[in-house]
């Protein structure tokens, strides 16, 4: 067993960092705040709308403050209808504007999951070119807080399996930030995914001016040659404990986070799984179905003989996503279920 | 607007006033589902209850409309509906056990023709034109009721479930509960008719706009409604003009978004159970030893609800398993394995 020292990654781009730029402890909501208000300084084709975040600022309070900054013409409440605030996103792409959305919970991006599938997805590709859906669709996501049922979904794999959409899953409110601001100057439409629990549980030093993290590109959280764990969002903080206790027995750790899962980052699976030959995949969606199963297939397709075991998925049960609050943990997983993965990859 | 007791007591269309039996035995249950109302908003601030989005000043809208039902009926409820839920019948214990997230909660007895509470907005409409459809089909002489907030009918899933009631004369009664506030969003964004009601005309159904908070106008033209239904005369639209004295769930803060005066002025003015109680004292048909008496009851009902909910087992968390599907297929029995493990370490 090769024992490496856990490093936490600084490979934050300088590229596109803004000259001088002052850092702040933010939580991740206050950083997607910061990304917002920039967004609509930089560009006045940017508008902001959905449910409850005009006057409100959102449920979990991410538009804080905008309309009161930016104006009730950029900044508005909408009736409320998914399909409504999707599908006038296109139209209003047609027409010159970058609508950033927000669903109130991924759970509810169901009632407008047609206007994604159907036409969002498909409108550049069915016009040849002529009409691009130029958005950003942001909402809350996952688990580990007491609320109702549809609450806590992750449908990422829903959109992955939909050609012509980016997903962005940030694990971090520097990444956050960055992200969003790339995602809004991105030409595809682009599905944003916002931890409900890490909005407000971590909080880090984020450069208060303009700056993007690109779209595609992962990161190496923890480096280690025994076992490569491939995973996003908040699942990153879940897996990071268990790595964390694994390093500290001398198991060396490659902690990825792909920050997007699509695009993929496959260049960087590719490189730790060539080193270590052992790989546990995490997510807090679905097994089967579920992203994971994706990046598997690639493995399998671009480096099986690099494999010295099976590859194991850690990733919640095929159920729903319950809200039996009291026993919810035994689906959703836990530190233990990922230590448990990486027993299960380094026993066989 | 209907209205048949005004806000002081008084009587408008003392023909209308049904016998003081009735008129109690609606009081009655107001003052019982709006205590439980009170207290699971109480102990979700004591962290004793999940999120509970509460009903509070739509006891008259609930209890007047599902007390026109008669057994063999269905209803098909939204996530504020517990105070129709309770009235229809559905015990307290269990309803404490749903939103505490424990599955017997969420298990609905085999007496009670409650489809189960939907939280997305407005899917529980379709719902209810499909149950209304089936009864009609085999002849039945029952018939389907729905609530939905002024929010929801901007969704598709509200025309959808109105439009295939009517277009099939399916025994259906749709219930707008408008109470002013689609979590911060006001009546006025969602639409711009001056009553929701109106839509009915584009159905070719009736359309009544009642006083929400007026018990007994709202028992009077849902039973009309219902009976209609019954008569083979097809669905209607009922808008019962309420308001949500209450934040939307109890993670909420009105204050970002509104006056404490709206609400106060609800509570001083034009609370429900005040003006049956003036109206049955009036009438000499109540006292103060009554109330008391009634207060008692309702407290020892909840007192006894709690302690079986709280004295129930922690759920088994086979429970996350249960009810995937009929026949378990191998990946549920895969996981199933996966959680007898996981069970197993922890000692279950």
């Amino acid at each position: 067993m090769t024992n490496t020292t856990a490093t936490v990654a600084t490979d934050k781009p300088a590229a596109s960092a803004a000259p001088s730029s002052t850092v702040r402890t933010m939580t991740m909501a206050a950083a997607l705040t910061d990304a917002l208000d920039i967004a609509l300084e930089r560009d006045d084709k940017v508008v902001m709308y959905g449910e409850d975040v005009g006057v409100m600022g959102g449920v979990f309070r991410v538009t804080t403050g905008l309309q009161g900054k930016h104006g009730k013409a950029r900044v508005f409440d909408t009736p409320l209808t998914e399909e409504g605030i999707i599908g006038t996103a296109i139209g209003m792409g047609a027409v010159g504007y970058k609508p950033v959305v927000e669903l109130q919970f991924g759970g509810f991006m169901y009632a407008g999951l047609d206007q994604i599938v159907s036409h969002v997805s498909r409108y550049r590709y069915r016009s040849r070119g002529r009409w691009n859906t130029p958005m950003v669709i942001r909402f809350p996501y996952g688990g580990g807080l007491n609320l109702l049922e549809q609450h806590h979904d992750s449908p990422e794999a829903y959109l992955t399996h939909t050609p012509g959409i980016k997903v962005v899953i940030p694990s971090s409110a520097y990444d956050a930030k960055g992200l969003m601001l790339a995602a809004i100057e991105d030409p595809d439409p682009v599905v944003f995914f916002e931890n409900i629990k890490l909005y407000r549980s971590l909080k880090e030093e984020v450069p208060t001016g303009y700056y993007t993290v690109p779209l595609g590109k992962a990161r190496k959280v923890l480096e280690g040659d025994d076992v490569t764990i491939i995973t996003w969002g908040a699942m990153v903080q879940t897996s990071l404990e268990a790595a964390k206790a694994a390093q500290a027995a001398g198991i060396g750790i490659d902690l990825l986070d792909m920050r997007t899962v699509s695009p993929l980052d496959l260049d960087a699976i590719l490189e730790s799984v060539e080193k270590t030959g052992r790989v546990v995949i995490v997510h807090e969606a679905g097994l089967t179905g579920g992203f994971g199963g994706e990046i598997a297939a690639l493995i399998a397709e671009h480096a099986l003989f690099s494999l010295e075991a099976p590859i194991v998925r850690v990733a919640h049960f095929d159920t729903m996503h319950s809200a039996f609050n009291p026993i919810n943990h035994f689906s959703r997983p836990e530190p233990t279920h990922v230590a448990d993965a990486i027993k299960k990859v380094l026993e066989s | 607007m209907f209205q048949i007791l005004a806000p002081d007591g008084s009587v408008n269309k003392p023909e209308l006033v049904p016998d003081m039996e009735t008129v109690e035995k609606l009081y009655r249950e107001m003052v019982r589902v709006r205590y439980f109302d009170d207290r699971l908003a109480s102990l979700a601030k004591q962290n004793k209850m999940g999120t509970y989005p509460q009903f509070g000043g739509q006891e008259a809208s609930q209890v007047g409309s599902v007390m026109a039902l008669k057994p063999g009926d269905y209803i098909a409820p939204m996530y504020r509906s517990a105070g129709a839920c309770i009235a229809f019948g559905w015990e307290q214990r269990l309803a404490i056990m749903y939103f505490r997230g424990h599955p017997e909660g969420w298990r609905i007895p085999d007496h009670l023709n409650m489809l189960p509470i939907i939280i997305d907005i407005a899917a529980q409409f379709p719902h209810a034109a499909g149950v209304a459809m089936g009864l009609k089909m085999q002849g039945k002489p029952n018939v389907a009721m729905s609530w939905i907030g002024e929010g929801g009918t901007s969704q598709g899933d509200f025309h959808a479930g109105v439009n295939w009631a009517a277009a099939t004369d399916s025994p259906a009664v749709f219930i707008i509960e408008n109470n002013g506030w689609a979590i911060s969003v006001p009546r006025a964004v969602q639409s711009k008719v001056d009553h929701l009601m109106r839509r009915a005309d584009g159905y070719g159904i009736p359309g009544y706009l009642v006083d929400g908070n007026d018990v007994l106008a709202v028992h009077h033209i849902a039973s009309k409604a219902v009976e209609d239904a019954r008569a083979g005369k097809g669905p209607s639209l009922i808008e019962q003009m309420t308001y949500r004295i209450r934040p939307h769930t109890t993670g909420d803060d009105p204050k970002a978004y509104r006056t404490e005066d709206e609400a106060n002025d609800f509570i001083t003015n034009k609370a429900p159970i005040d003006r049956v109680r003036k109206f049955m004292t009036d009438q000499k048909v109540w006292d103060q030893d009554r109330e008391a008496a009634l207060k008692l009851e309702v407290e020892s009902e909840f007192a006894q609800a709690l302690e079986a909910a709280d004295n129930a087992p922690t759920p088994d968390p086979r429970a996350l398993l249960d009810y995937a599907m009929v026949n378990p297929a191998p990946n549920l029995l895969r996981q199933r394995e996966i959680l007898e493990t996981r069970m197993k370490a922890v000692g279950l």
